[in-house]
């Protein structure tokens, strides 16, 4: 037989005795398809960065049929409730309570100085210990605000100026659609590397690495044998998160599905071989699964831009985040599924993700010895 | 041309400030089975591991299916098969796709390792158990199986790492069997074991103390020259006291508990059967019985352990 002939045969083997093991074990088929379906529904579902209904305290000292209206053009819409009417102190310990998170102060002689043609003054006291939360208060009062004072001037006219918005991508500026594409690398990259992290340590462990190494099976050999099943399953399992996506959640592919998986396909690469230099180098399957979980996790979470802008980061870690292979599928993803990107706009994602997968399979080559010491 | 199929020349191995084996220098034939003998520790393993080119040699050489395992690890490792301690098989698989997976390693594949994955399954009588998970079978047949993955190749040298270790006595007892008709069929066998009775089985013998080979010969040739005087077993009733009374006289070499009884090294010029029979009854011991014994490797693994370092010397 040629070498090149045996060398299929070997991987064969390797990989068809992986498939075997998957198929046996439950807990691998759990943990590559149910787990990113189910985290990725109760994200979906639970994480929502759209706020209605924000408890609101007004503290009405003018009680004028001017502070009356304020406090109606506030409280029309669906943003705000009015909590309480309350005095300041009792606003004060809701909002410490969490029983409320902003109060409306209208001061006293409110509507005598608008009907003098001065300033009308009111004040807002908004809990901050969410930054977030605060941020999208204030942005919504402001306009409530602002629509009343334009009204004030003049009932009938046009305020000269106006601006229109529209967003796009996301008009209705749904979490979903942003959290979505995140959601799903961030998945892909914990299955991915925690599968292949526990199957090489668990070779380790059983010793059967030993008897490999006593046979003529090759490091690639053993690499690509572990990996190809994995690589098959990962595909399988970005199919069933975009479908689910696409399904529950109305996340559109508005770009070429053949570049997402592209784009997926070079990416579980890179985190498979990821869970394949862990293994290798920790030998076992404790320390193979927390090295494996931290180092995919984090990273994915929190320098991948899937929740913080990259631009806000400090510089050291934008930096940082230049080594993460999610940075750059995050990047695709939301193009692709989003904003319809091409080729043209993501091929530095897809080098970058291309040159990692090279990167760390061949250093997980590299450090596998086949010689015990 | 001589038909060496293991040659180890001053082969050592250090791990740190361990030397683990110390300047081994032994050699076996094709055909021949070849026990390795030594306490745990003694390097037994690391020597196996050395030879199968899994563990490269601070020092020395060896040659294995004539192949150097310094400078041609891969085809040493394409001429042998190796039966590691934990039998390293895949217990969540059937038996068969255990035996398939090994083939491919080798790289079998088609019609003809079909054939010989049932000939194997045949040959270690595993034919009933073929599509049962291995995890769930006992030891000694999990014993056969990992056998078999180490001859689908038809391997030039086994290497068989306490293959036995756990393993019931009839397991055992088949194992070895199956093992001498290898031998006979051609197939050189390099085993370690620390069952001594095992031994018995071996053409030659190899005893490892710390690291060191001390000793290398037949069975028979290790017996008399470590066991040269008499072995006597001794039955009776208060023997343990009266036994305290013989140690220390002259030409009383060893006196060892051996079952309820006695077994005693005795120089044949100064003691029979009838004398230390008489001794050990005016030392307080009743129904005293003395029987030639026979000697075991128990006594010359004992003999040689017990001897000091420097005598190991060659």
């Amino acid at each position: 037989m040629t070498r090149p002939a045996r060398f299929l045969v070997r991987v064969g083997a390797m990989a068809s005795k992986e498939v075997m093991h998957i198929r046996r074990d439950p807990r691998t088929l759990y943990m590559a398809l149910a787990m990113p379906v189910v985290m990725l529904l109760i994200f979906g579902f639970g994480v929502s960065f759209d706020m209605d209904h924000i408890p609101l305290v007004v503290l009405d000292g003018d009680r004028s049929a001017a502070s009356r209206a304020l406090v109606r053009a506030v409280s029309a819409g669906r943003e705000f409730d009015i909590a309480a009417d309350s005095d300041e102190p009792t606003a004060l310990r809701m909002i410490r309570r969490g029983q409320a998170l902003v109060a409306l102060a209208i001061p006293a002689g409110y509507q005598r100085e608008l009907a003098a043609g001065r300033d009308g003054e009111v004040q807002l006291i908004v809990d901050g210990a969410d930054g977030v939360v605060a941020n999208q208060i204030l942005a919504k009062i402001d306009g409530l605000v602002r629509a009343e004072s334009l009204r004030r001037i003049d009932v009938a006219a046009e305020p000269p100026l106006q601006v229109k918005v529209f967003t796009l991508f996301n008009p209705e500026a749904r979490s979903a659609l942003f959290m979505v594409p995140g959601l799903a690398v961030y998945l892909l990259a914990i299955a991915a590397v925690l599968l292949t992290a526990l199957t090489v340590s668990g070779e380790w462990e059983r010793g059967s690495m030993e008897q490999l190494f006593a046979s003529p099976v090759g490091r690639l050999e053993i690499v690509l044998g572990k990996l190809l099943p994995y690589l098959g399953l990962g595909m399988l399992q970005l199919l069933l998160v975009v479908a689910v996506g696409a399904v529950i959640f109305d996340v559109p592919i508005r770009g070429s599905a053949t570049l997402l998986f592209l784009a997926g396909f070079l990416f579980l690469i890179g985190m498979l071989g990821q869970g394949l230099f862990i293994s290798v180098v920790a030998r076992n399957q404790l320390v193979a699964t927390q090295a494996g979980a931290l180092s995919s996790l984090l990273p994915s979470l929190l320098l991948s831009g899937m929740l913080v802008p990259i631009e806000n980061m400090p510089r050291i870690l934008q930096v940082l985040s230049s080594v993460v292979p999610a940075r750059y599928f995050v990047h695709a993803m939301r193009g692709i599924m989003l904003k319809g990107s091409g080729l043209s706009i993501l091929w530095g994602d897809l080098v970058a993700l291309a040159i990692f997968a090279l990167a760390i399979i061949a250093l997980a080559t590299a450090r596998f010895r086949r010689r015990l010491a | 041309m001589s038909e060496l199929s293991i040659e180890a020349v001053h082969l050592s191995r250090r791990f740190g400030s361990f030397l683990a084996v110390d300047d081994v220098s032994f050699s076996a034939a094709r055909g021949e089975i070849f026990g390795y003998l030594g306490a745990n520790g003694a390097g037994k393993s690391t020597t196996i591991r050395m030879l199968c080119g899994l563990l490269a040699p601070t020092a020395g050489q060896a040659r294995v299916a004539g192949f150097d395992v310094k400078s041609a690890p891969e085809s040493v490792k394409a001429s042998i098969g190796y039966m590691s301690q934990k039998f390293s098989l895949y217990l969540d698989l059937p038996v068969r796709a255990n035996i398939e997976f090994f083939g491919g390693a080798y790289g079998l594949s088609g019609p003809d390792f079909a054939a010989r994955a049932d000939e194997v399954l045949r040959l270690c009588d595993l034919e009933q158990e073929r599509n049962a998970i291995t995890g769930s079978l006992p030891g000694g047949i999990r014993q056969r199986l990992a056998l078999g993955c180490a001859i689908l190749h038809r391997p030039a040298v086994l290497f068989l790492d306490e293959p036995t270790a756990g393993v019931d006595p009839v397991s055992r007892r088949h194992f070895w069997r199956f093992i001498r008709r290898l031998a006979h069929e051609g197939t050189t066998i390099f085993v370690t074991t620390h069952y001594l009775d095992e031994a018995e089985y071996c053409g030659r013998i190899g005893l490892m103390v710390d690291g060191r080979l001390v000793a290398l010969d037949t069975p028979g040739a290790l017996k008399k020259r470590y066991v040269p005087d008499r072995v006597l077993a001794v039955r009776g009733r208060n023997l343990d006291e009266a036994a305290g009374s013989l140690r220390g006289r002259p030409g009383i070499i060893a006196v060892e508990p051996f079952g309820a009884g006695l077994h005693l090294q005795v120089a044949s010029t100064e003691w029979n059967a009838d004398l230390v029979a008489a001794a050990l009854t005016s030392a307080g011991a009743q129904a005293v019985e003395v029987e030639p014994g026979v000697p075991t490797l128990e006594d010359v693994f004992l003999a040689v352990v017990a001897r000091p370092r420097e005598a190991h010397a060659p």
